[in-house]
């Protein structure tokens, strides 16, 4: 019993830092701004971090799997625009849910077979794969947002249950299923396994690549459920949409811990904190008034700043060890 | 002799932990002392004091008969000490010239890099030396042993008086080691002086003047290695003699049909026509230089790298394209050659290592781990294959080399192998350790496995195996009975 109350402590201690600066966020933002602690405000916060949280879920897996994934943004736009384009066309809204997620799935099976079989770095195929994807979005757009989906489509991801919206009840959901699979899982502990050392798993009878397929796939899918959600929420896809989505949950995976130069490093509930966080900085920066184009450079800061605690952890860890 | 280094009463302590209890450590000028002691011993914490990576607690270093004080590796390299460590650090794609005076490049009088000047003194080293290889050459082109002698010919310009050489011949084969032990003779003769740490004692005995072991912390002997004996350095170490266990010889097995065949295997620039069978239940070596195509062959068999032609057979079956994930569901397992590189995942614990290859065993509904069973289950093999941890949850990566290996090997074990290949087992593993990992396959060979060890390691496989294979250049010269051949024998059937 001691010894398991000790493994909660310590699993506390682990996410310290991450919990004190969700503490002092909240603390200083409820002196500056009295709007900031209002219920309205912090479902604002939520839903606002859904869709990134989202994504971030499968940004951690394909870290964990040692790689990393810049056509999330990519993604995301194509199987919104594709399911949604069938819908102004007349099918039913659960035709274009399901062509979503399976063209989500496509592009990560695309990013899959490029890292594994065509032995491209992740870094390479998925900025190629981003590319492509936005590029095909563009094409078939040709500039113009699509707009006036079912009623049905919309509640998906902006109706409300017991007083929330659905996009929030979406993203806890998510987060406790990867939870489980992550760390209950034969999938999960093979996935940590192959970013921890991909020769080992090899020599050890593991198939490596039908391992990292299925991570980019379920990334895949992870970005066309946030689409689904975030379309519901705007009623529209535009052609600017989820921009800049790579490097915001790459901020929020490396911000809770997981490691870009080394696999098999990061927690899906120290990813949970990264999105918050972020989400908290963003919404403080909107009520301060700070200018957007400033947001900018500052989450920048943010994300530098998280690739440096790495950087010192790994330091203050190695002291330690000494 | 005078002492050119003296450590008199080195105290060192890691929070409650004592490291190193008044330790003494002597060494004369222009001889060649072993530093002995298993792993955790205090050897390497006694050669970081020196280094000055660590400060002592107490106690004093005189060097030269003088007291000083070593707070950074660059104050011992100003004294003239200079470490030569297990790995090797040379940049394969720089010529041997730019290796030898990396940082020391030399600058000519207009302040540019002077190419001609570091060429010229290299090529004027390598010929003193006798070293039949080039200042133009490509490192990366090299052999292991070769690039050994880069690392302490980076020290030579330095016209140091003290070479540590940690491991050093830990990556050397036997022919590389001749080569490399001459190189050590000429430059004693010019007056340098060398601790050799090292857990291979054949090469203490061969190469070092005296001794001096450390176990649990403390001193535990002197030795004149030209009066003692392998056991009597053994026992100095652990305080205690390991014993191996007796091989049991399978009386049925060697009528039975072989349980892996290769057929004309080829592979083109690495090894040639390679036909051996391997009955069930015997203990095959596989003998050769770098190079000869140990390594190659093992990793062809268990589908780690591509071969050309030829046919693998197991239990009577021809194996097409052969894949780890194939091999393994076949009941065949793999210790390789890189323990670092391929060996475990270090960021997982001991017990997640084990079952590595097994999980899908533990798996419930849904592929959801029973955790309780999976852990009990490699606590056992952990436990069996003795493994010296503190926790079954520790980090591998924590381990020493020696129980790394035997977390390894209890990864093999747990997928419950009927073929068992081992590459280079025991490199960098410390004496005891060895003997325990020798048991083990002893042990399950009388249980009825079937064990094949690439090894370069004459005596490992002079000691454990029923039959050897002697390769050569790639191609099979000999198969020998391993108790009518002796090491010289072997020795010269390979090289």
């Amino acid at each position: 019993m001691i010894k398991k109350k000790n493994s909660i402590l310590s699993s506390i201690s682990e996410y310290a830092v991450l919990i004190g600066i969700v503490v002092v966020f909240i603390i200083g933002m409820s002196i500056a701004s009295p709007y900031f602690l209002t219920f309205t405000n912090i479902t604002n916060i939520i839903q606002y971090v859904s869709t990134y949280g989202i994504v971030s879920i499968g940004m951690l897996l394909v870290i964990l799997n040692g790689g990393i994934n810049l056509s999330v943004g990519g993604t995301l736009a194509i199987s919104a625009y594709i399911g949604c384009s069938l819908m102004l066309r007349g099918f039913p809204w659960y035709v274009s849910v399901l062509v979503c997620i399976l063209t989500g799935m496509m592009v990560g099976l695309v990013n899959g077979l490029a890292v594994t079989k065509l032995n491209i770095p992740p870094l390479i195929a998925t900025l190629a794969v981003e590319q492509i994807t936005r590029g095909v979005h563009l094409g078939l757009a040709q500039g113009a947002p699509l707009t006036g989906f079912s009623q049905t489509y919309l509640n998906i991801g902006a109706s409300k249950f017991l007083n929330l919206p659905m996009a929030v009840w979406w993203t806890l959901l998510l987060y406790v299923i990867f939870f489980i699979i992550l760390y209950k899982t034969c999938f999960g502990r093979t996935v940590y396994a192959v970013g921890g050392n991909p020769m080992a798993t090899r020599v050890s009878g593991i198939n490596n690549h039908k391992i990292i397929i299925f991570v980019y796939i379920l990334a895949g899918i992870l970005c066309a459920i946030a689409g689904i959600i975030v379309t519901g929420r705007m009623n529209s896809v535009a052609v600017s949409i989820a921009k800049g989505l790579d490097t915001r949950c790459i901020t929020c995976c490396v911000l809770g811990g997981a490691s870009v130069t080394r696999g098999g490093k990061g927690t899906i509930i120290g990813c949970f904190l990264g999105v918050f966080i972020i989400g908290l900085l963003q919404n403080s920066l909107d009520l301060l008034a700070v200018s957007s184009y400033w947001q900018e450079f500052i989450q920048g800061i943010v994300l530098f700043l998280a690739v440096s605690a790495d950087f010192f952890r790994t330091l203050i860890a190695r002291r330690k060890k000494k | 002799m005078k002492p050119i280094i003296e450590m008199k009463n080195i105290v060192k302590t890691f929070s409650d932990n004592v490291v190193l209890d008044h330790v003494n450590f002597t060494l004369n000028q222009g001889e060649t002392r072993a530093l002995l002691g298993v792993n955790g011993a205090g050897k390497s914490t006694l050669i970081k004091i020196l280094n000055g990576i660590y400060h002592a607690d107490s106690g004093e270093i005189y060097f030269e008969g003088e007291r000083v004080r070593i707070n950074s590796p660059q104050d011992a390299e100003k004294l003239g000490i200079r470490f030569v460590h297990q790995e090797l650090n040379v940049c394969p794609d720089l010529t041997v010239a730019e290796n030898i005076f990396i940082g020391h490049l030399k600058k000519n009088r207009f302040g540019f890099y002077d190419e001609k000047g570091i060429y010229a003194a290299s090529q004027d080293l390598l010929n003193q030396l006798e070293i039949n290889i080039k200042a133009t050459d490509r490192v990366g082109d090299l052999r292991a042993a070769e690039m050994q002698i880069i690392e302490i010919l980076k020290a030579m310009i330095l016209n140091s008086k003290v070479l540590v050489l940690d491991e050093p011949t830990s990556s050397l084969s036997e022919k590389e080691k001749v080569i490399f032990f001459n190189l050590l003779g000429t430059l004693k003769e010019r007056g340098v002086s060398f601790i050799f740490i090292s857990h291979f004692l054949e090469d203490v005995l061969q190469i070092s003047d005296h001794a001096t072991a450390l176990k649990d912390s403390r001193n535990n002997g002197e030795f004149d290695t030209k009066k003692t004996t392998k056991e009597e350095l053994i026992f100095a170490m652990m305080g205690k003699n390991a014993i191996q266990k007796e091989r049991i010889e399978a009386e049925k097995g060697n009528d039975a049909p072989p349980i892996l065949e290769l057929r004309n295997l080829c592979s083109s620039g690495k090894f040639r026509n390679i036909n051996l069978s391997v009955q069930p239940g015997m203990i095959l070596g596989v003998c050769g230089l770098l190079g000869a195509g140990k390594s190659e062959i093992a990793r062809a068999i268990y589908g780690l790298d591509k071969y050309d032609s030829g046919e693998i057979v197991y239990k009577g079956e021809v194996i097409k394209n052969p894949t780890p994930e194939k091999m393994m569901k076949n009941h065949v397992a793999i210790v390789t050659e890189d323990r670092k590189l391929e060996g475990f995942v270090p960021l997982m614990s001991i017990s997640e290592n084990i079952t590595l290859s097994t999980l899908r065993r533990y798996a419930a509904k849904l592929g959801f781990v029973k955790e309780k069973l999976r852990c009990a289950k490699s606590l056992k093999i952990a436990q069996s294959v003795t493994v010296k941890m503190t926790s079954d949850k520790q980090k591998v990566e924590s381990l020493s080399g020696g129980n790394q290996q035997k977390v390894i090997i209890g990864r093999c074990l747990e997928s419950d192998p009927e073929l068992f290949i081992l590459d280079e087992p025991t490199r960098g593993v410390d004496v005891y350790a060895k003997t325990e990992i020798y048991n083990i396959l002893i042990d399950m060979a009388n249980r009825g496995v079937t064990v094949l060890i690439f090894s370069s390691e004459l005596e490992e496989l002079l000691a454990v195996c029923t039959e050897i294979i002697v390769l050569r250049s790639g191609e099979i010269k000999e198969r020998v009975q391993a108790k009518e051949t002796g090491k010289a024998e072997l020795l010269s059937l390979i090289s």
